[in-house]
């Protein structure tokens, strides 16, 4: 090798290693924000999440909270109710400034639809004091459950326990109690190869869900719609959320035959909703960014809705709403003429 | 007692003389005037967004909404990096590996030497790869620091180090490709070319299986950026991510045809009897 070769190499090395040292202290400073993108695990949260979880559930709150997107969203619906001024109502907890993202989940024994809540993990900033005295105050009663305190409102069919520094389980009692049991016994959804397959392959999003078809629907599908759609196992979901939005819906079909109906159905639904959409630039550019594929038993929707489109509707809704002028009485018809 | 020297060269020590040899070689050729140009072409792009970007105009905007920088950079990795410049320098240097030798005439000079003819093959292609990598690579590296904000780093660094290792990937498969080519025919670079521009972008689009027989088809899943979204690529957009292979399929694909592809070349190299007209 000659020198001028030698020189080459040293120089362009050098640019490689001081770019990629430059970047890797610069990302170690700000926390390795897309670090998931090389395949995570999920939040850690997963630990108290039992194995045999129908869905699980992530969002990042703060992210969500503070996203321009929300901001218009919230705009778009004034004086309609409050869910978080309600989750304060009953918790003490603030979702505006108290979290940072929650995992939801509801396993076999817990039945959301037998009227218990399923389990919120919530990381964040909590006044354990505060919370302890609304619940208490509710007629909520305290109990010690293998070393965790757990506040029980046996009435509202909730429980709420202090897990961690800054971790709050928020559910039904039996759920709850069977989360400090997972972490306990080390039996999480992390031991779920079926569940973690999906939530590595989506947790790089702001939100995202994983659920069982039958869990997420509950049954509740009209019985027109559900002998229409081909048998659906597994449903996954991510979403990003900044200035706008963008999402991708997955479903795990029994078998590529299924993914192949389903892809026709979808696309059925998205010709409809083209030919609806005529007189609706921003509902035809919606449709335009909705994406199909599929690879096997597995089908894939995404879409974007940028800002501009959200305004748009934001636009639309507010003409909308605008009191419509009075109509004009009409001009009274001269009188007769006299005979 | 026998010495180093007396001792014949193992297939790697040998391949190793070869790369030593070659690197400087290609490095200095007429083809590194071409190499520089297409690799500095995303450079000076980015020196013009920077610049513009510094003046309170943004570079870039679709449908009047301003494009953020990762985007921009996101853009320029699919379409200045991963559809074209990897693509032809692996066309350009590799299809030249073992055909500039022949049409040089220089080939027998090489084959003369001790050597096994395997080992000249491994030896010019890893002279190839670092010859490709050490410029491609501080190419992408410079355009990242040019576009990329400080603030936004922290997001984006992972998808940059994805991005290399993407490139260092599509180098090589292309190059072990291509240098199967080059020994094999008569006008590679025709071939080559035919095959990037011709063959690759006609299956990508076609339904079916054909796509699984390109490079393009794996090489783009593993881009870490979404693919640039306009009407003309829309309808490769929805090809290629209409049935995608998993990550770890398409890196095993890629080894794959690195693997088979040098493995064919030595074979044809070692089995060939090269006959150079005078």
């Amino acid at each position: 090798m000659t020198k001028q070769t030698r020189l080459f190499v040293a120089v362009a090395s050098g640019i490689l290693v001081v770019g990629l040292g430059t970047g890797l202290v610069a990302a170690y400073v700000g926390g390795f924000q897309n670090l998931t993108i090389i395949g995570g695990d999920g939040p850690d949260e997963l630990v108290y999440v039992p194995a045999d979880a129908r869905f699980v559930a992530y969002a990042n709150v703060r992210d969500v909270m503070d996203s321009e997107v929300r901001h218009k969203l919230t705009a778009l619906q004034p004086g309609t109710a409050n869910p978080p001024e309600q989750f304060k109502e009953h918790t003490g907890i603030d979702l505006e400034t108290d979290i940072d993202y929650i995992v939801a989940s509801a396993s076999e024994m817990s039945d959301p639809t037998a009227g218990e809540p399923p389990l919120v993990l919530a990381r964040g900033r909590f006044d354990q004091v505060r919370i302890e005295g609304l619940v208490l105050e509710q007629g909520g009663t305290v109990e010690d459950y293998k070393g965790s305190r757990l506040l029980v409102q046996e009435e509202k069919k909730l429980a709420v326990a202090f897990l961690e520094p800054g971790l709050v389980a928020v559910g039904g009692p039996a759920a709850v109690r069977a989360s400090i049991d997972t972490k306990a016994a080390a039996s999480s959804v992390r031991n779920n190869s079926e569940v973690m397959r999906l939530v590595r392959d989506i947790d790089d999003g702001d939100a995202w869900v994983v659920a069982r078809f039958d869990a997420l629907t509950g049954g509740k599908l009209p019985a027109e719609v559900a002998s229409q759609l081909p048998p659906i196992n597994w449903f996954s979901a991510r979403g990003f959320v900044d200035s706008g939005l963008q999402g991708q819906l997955r479903v795990e079909t029994r078998d590529e035959a299924s993914a192949q109906n389903l892809q026709e159905v979808i696309r059925g639904f998205m010709a409809l909703g083209r030919l609806q959409s005529g007189q609706h630039p921003e509902v035809t550019e919606f449709l335009n960014s909705v994406q199909l594929s599929g690879d096997g038993k597995t089908v894939s929707l995404s879409f974007s809705l940028p800002s501009e489109m959200i305004d748009a509707l934001g636009a639309l809704r507010a003409q909308r709403a605008r009191p419509q002028p009075a109509p004009t009485p009409a001009p009274r018809p001269d009188a007769p003429p006299a005979l | 007692m026998t010495t180093a020297a007396a001792r014949p060269s193992s297939f790697m020590t040998s391949a190793w003389r070869v790369f030593g040899l070659s690197i400087g070689e290609m490095l200095w050729s007429r083809r590194t005037i071409f190499m520089a140009l297409v690799v500095g072409s995303p450079v000076i792009v980015a020196l013009v967004a920077r610049i513009v970007q510094s003046t309170g105009i943004a570079p870039l905007r679709v449908n009047g909404v301003q494009v953020d920088a990762v985007s921009m950079f996101g853009a320029m990795i699919w379409i200045l990096f991963l559809w074209f410049i990897v693509p032809v320098l692996g066309v350009f240097y590799g299809t030249s590996l073992i055909a500039d030798e022949v049409d040089d005439k220089t080939i027998t000079y090489l084959f003369t030497r001790p050597v096994r003819r395997g080992a000249i093959v491994v030896g010019k292609f890893l002279s190839y790869l670092l010859c490709t990598t050490l410029v491609v690579l501080p190419s992408v590296m410079i355009v990242y620091f040019l576009m990329v904000p400080l603030s936004q780093i922290p997001a984006s660094f992972i998808s940059l180090v994805i991005d290399l290792g993407v490139l260092g990937l599509g180098l090589a498969a292309y190059g072990a490709l291509f240098a199967l080519i080059g020994a094999t025919f008569k006008r590679p670079l025709v071939v080559g070319l035919g095959f990037v521009f011709g063959w690759e972008l006609v299956t990508l689009i076609l339904p079916g299986y054909l796509k699984r027989f390109t490079l393009a088809y794996y090489l783009q899943t593993l881009v870490p950026h979404s693919m640039p979204a306009s009407d003309t690529v829309s309808l490769l957009q929805g090809a290629v991510f209409r049935d995608p292979p998993s990550v770890g399929a398409s890196i095993a694909w890629l080894l794959l045809a690195i693997g088979v592809s040098l493995a064919l070349t030595v074979r044809v190299v070692e089995q060939r009897e090269y006959v150079l007209e005078q």
